[in-house]
């Protein structure tokens, strides 16, 4: 072992995840490498696009016929957009295969998803633990919110949720800082909802990571809306902007870019990871880095691909296969239903700054004494905005007039959609493809996923609620929709290496650490034992937290 | 460095899309360079004109003084398939013709009534189009080019409008960087004449 190869921890990912694991595994001490497979993207320097006007884009943010070429998945959905084409990975470079549809975004550079995430950002209730072993699905979680409150404290402090204490009983209140507002007709169909529902449903404030109040060093939120190419204020949270520097700061932390982890490597006289294998993605070399501890946090996909290309030769369907768990379960939440109408009146106000944020409705189907014809359950995320202009003007199709119009507001529309929870099921998984390789030469994964009988109920009523809520607030003309579920689009993967009480059913203890190599740590989303219907990544924030600072205890008391 | 190399590095400059003048073309080609489709000064200045009678110069800038057909040419060629841009080109030159025929003289020539009226009776036929294939899917749409034409060159002469710098901000209130969030905004402040200057 060269000394030069050898650290204290290894962290491979620099996502959301994975920069919480540099973080807190660096502020205790210990010497890390933390390994990304694409380009490094330093903070504002390299937010190449962040600072231009709407006309200074060549497209005006259109998609070109070579983009849509280049990106046979990514075209399916409305995140292939000339603004930040660069974030989202090479498709071509990085194939995959879907046995059935599934859209996989990912972003292969340092920062992952973190950079282009939704930011919003919910904790689980205790009843989101509760409920695989309460309905007899899959496994029961080892943990409950309780081993999970305070981490999720720790977690919103430092990265900056902003948001409102609702005190709705499903949507536990968090360590906050001030929210941002709900624009007028928000603020009137969510006093309509708690007058016609008596106070059972709520329309609230979304929780975001976007920061409203400056925060460690960070600029609070200009109200750009314009996230997604990297925030030169560093208002919200990502890895860059909150996790790098931190990690950086301690003077611990060596960061590698194009470093792709093909394995871990497996030593079966200690029972433990010694390193992990790295091929160079530039110039096609094999390294092998060792330490004591490694973290996995390249993605829910991306994870399980590693282990399933690991210790073959003991377990030939990978390290941390012996439960038969390895790569199933794969979860995602299910969306692309919900309504929209317009909002008469209110044309006198308008609102100004561009809110990088909507509404929220928490769950509440099949809580309180509700029992419909499936379990768990969805919320809702949306808004009201004012169009720009009228597209309805009868008899103006072109001229002078015509012109002008354009440049007069519009009517209101208030729309919301689902994000429903996916149970875990064996047969949604993951594998690697022996015969089809990438561009390294590696085996590339195979995704088979689809929803189900549970999902397909709880969509009508994800669809039929949305209308009855809107009509019930008093909005007019409302229009369901209901597209196709494919899974992937929610880009909320998880589950396939989820987290048991017991060896033989789940790839991870309750600590996140692998039953079969206890030094390698998981705590991105492919820990997830069930979905819930939040967004999960403030929940991967404070598994990852929780798992480095079990690690580093561990350490020192030399059980790993 | 010649005159050319330095108009051209000076476009590189300045847009890196590089909307070329059209000092570098040979007579007869399109002002800018395009890679997908063939157009020529001819057919450039007929989308000129259909895109000047969409958004005319009255008071405020028009089409034309914002360079609008050439915005639409340079997304026909970078953003459509191939299907959608043989259809503009060929319902482009039907449109033309329909013009010269009706007019006497070419559509630039026309008076902004005429030029209006041909323009709306593709609106009418595009409503009808899309009422019908409300009632029935099946039903196949009308294939006349000249619909592909003028639906993809008013969508784009508008998107380019409304995005443009004129547009967003003398027309309206646009800030790079706002700095808060008004939730309760008067809406007559949306308009940047009025915000700017008479209220």
């Amino acid at each position: 072992m060269s000394a030069n190869n050898t650290y204290d921890a290894i962290v491979v990912g620099s996502g959301i995840s994975g920069g919480w694991a540099a973080k807190e595994l660096t502020e205790k001490g210990l010497k890390t490498l933390m390994l990304e497979r694409g380009r490094n993207i330093e903070h504002i320097k390299d937010y190449v696009n962040a600072n231009k006007a709407p006309w200074e884009f060549e497209h005006r943010g259109g998609r070109t016929q070579k983009m849509i070429e280049d990106h046979p998945v990514l075209k399916r959905d409305y995140v292939l957009t000339e603004v930040n084409e660069d974030y989202w990975v090479n498709e071509k470079e990085s194939p995959y295969v879907e046995e059935k549809p599934f859209d996989w975004f990912r972003g292969y550079h340092v920062g992952g998803r973190s950079l282009m995430w939704g930011r919003q950002s919910y904790r689980w209730h205790d009843s989101d633990f509760e409920a695989n072993l309460k309905d007899g699905v899959a496994v029961d979680w080892p943990i409950r919110y309780a081993d999970l409150a305070p981490w999720y404290s720790y977690v919103e402090k430092f990265a900056g949720i902003s948001g409102n204490r609702d005190g709705v009983p499903i949507l536990p209140d968090g360590d906050f800082m001030p929210a941002m507002d709900m624009n007028i007709v928000e603020k009137d169909v969510s006093a309509r909802l708690k007058a016609y529902y008596k106070g059972n449903r709520h329309m609230i404030i979304g929780r975001t990571a976007n920061i409203t109040v400056p925060h460690e060093g960070r600029t609070n939120c200009q109200y750009r809306n314009k996230c997604w190419l990297g925030c030169p204020f560093g208002a919200y949270f990502s890895t860059q902007s909150a996790t790098l520097p931190a990690a950086t700061k301690t003077g611990n932390l060596t960061l590698r870019p194009w470093s792709i982890v093909t394995k871990v490597l497996y030593d079966k006289d200690t029972k433990k990871a010694k390193g992990v294998e790295v091929l160079d993605a530039e110039t096609n070399k094999t390294y092998e880095y060792y330490a004591k501890v490694i973290f996995l946090n390249a993605s829910t996909i991306n994870t399980a691909w590693i282990l399933q290309n690991s210790a073959t030769d003991i377990w030939p369907d990978g390290l941390g296969s012996s439960s038969g768990q390895l790569g199933h379960n794969l979860m995602d939440h299910h969306l692309g239903v919900g309504a929209s109408g317009i909002v008469e009146g209110y044309e006198d106000k308008y609102t100004f700054g561009r809110r990088a944020n909507g509404i929220y409705i928490p769950r509440y189907r099949n809580l309180d004494g509700d029992k419909r014809d499936y379990i768990r359950g969805f919320g809702y995320q949306g808004g009201a905005g004012r169009e720009r202009w009228s597209r309805d003007i009868p008899e103006l199709n072109l001229g002078g007039e015509f012109k002008d119009a354009l440049g007069e507001p519009g009517g209101w529309t208030m729309g919301i959609g689902g994000f429903g929870e996916t149970l875990p099921y064996h047969d949604n998984r993951v594998y690697l493809d022996k015969t089809k390789k990438d561009k390294w030469g590696l085996p590339v994964p195979v995704i088979n996923a689809v929803i189900k009988d549970n999902e397909t109920k709880m969509r009508i009523d994800m669809a039929n609620d949305a209308k009855e809520m809107l009509e019930a607030a008093g909005v007019k003309n409302v229009n369901i929709y209901n597209t196709e579920a494919v899974l992937g689009k929610g880009i909320h993967e998880m589950g396939t290496a989820r987290m048991g009480r017991d060896p033989k059913s789940s790839v991870l203890n309750g600590w996140n650490q692998v039953w079969d190599a206890q030094n390698v740590f998981v705590t991105d989303g492919a820990a997830m034992t069930s979905a819930a219907c939040q967004n999960p990544s403030l929940t991967y924030m404070a598994l990852t937290a929780r798992a480095a600072n079990h690690a580093v205890e561990e350490l020192k008391k030399g059980n790993i | 460095m010649d005159r050319r190399t330095v108009i051209k590095n000076l476009a590189l400059v300045i847009g890196g899309a590089a909307l070329l003048p059209s000092c570098l073309h040979e007579t007869g080609k399109a002002s800018i360079a395009l890679k997908k489709i063939n157009v020529s000064a001819d057919q450039e200045k007929f989308l000129a004109d259909v895109a000047e009678t969409i958004i005319p110069k009255t008071t405020t800038p028009g089409a034309k003084d914002l360079s609008l057909h050439l915005f639409v040419l340079k997304m026909v060629d970078d953003c459509f398939s191939k299907n959608d841009q043989d259809a503009f080109m060929s319902g482009l030159d039907k449109l033309k013709a329909d013009a010269e025929t009706r007019f006497g003289k070419s559509f630039g020539e026309a008076s902004q009534a005429q030029r209006e009226s041909l323009l709306n009776e593709l609106e009418k036929k595009q409503a009808e189009n899309q009422k019908a294939q409300g009632k029935n899917a099946k039903k196949p749409a009308d294939a006349d080019d000249r619909l592909t034409f003028y639906g993809i060159t008013k969508g784009e002469t508008i998107y380019g409008y409304t995005n443009s710098k004129y547009f967003m901000t003398k027309e309206i209130v646009y800030e790079l960087v706002p700095g808060r969030y008004n939730p309760d905004y008067p809406a007559k402040n949306f308009k940047a004449t009025l915000k700017h200057g008479l209220s």
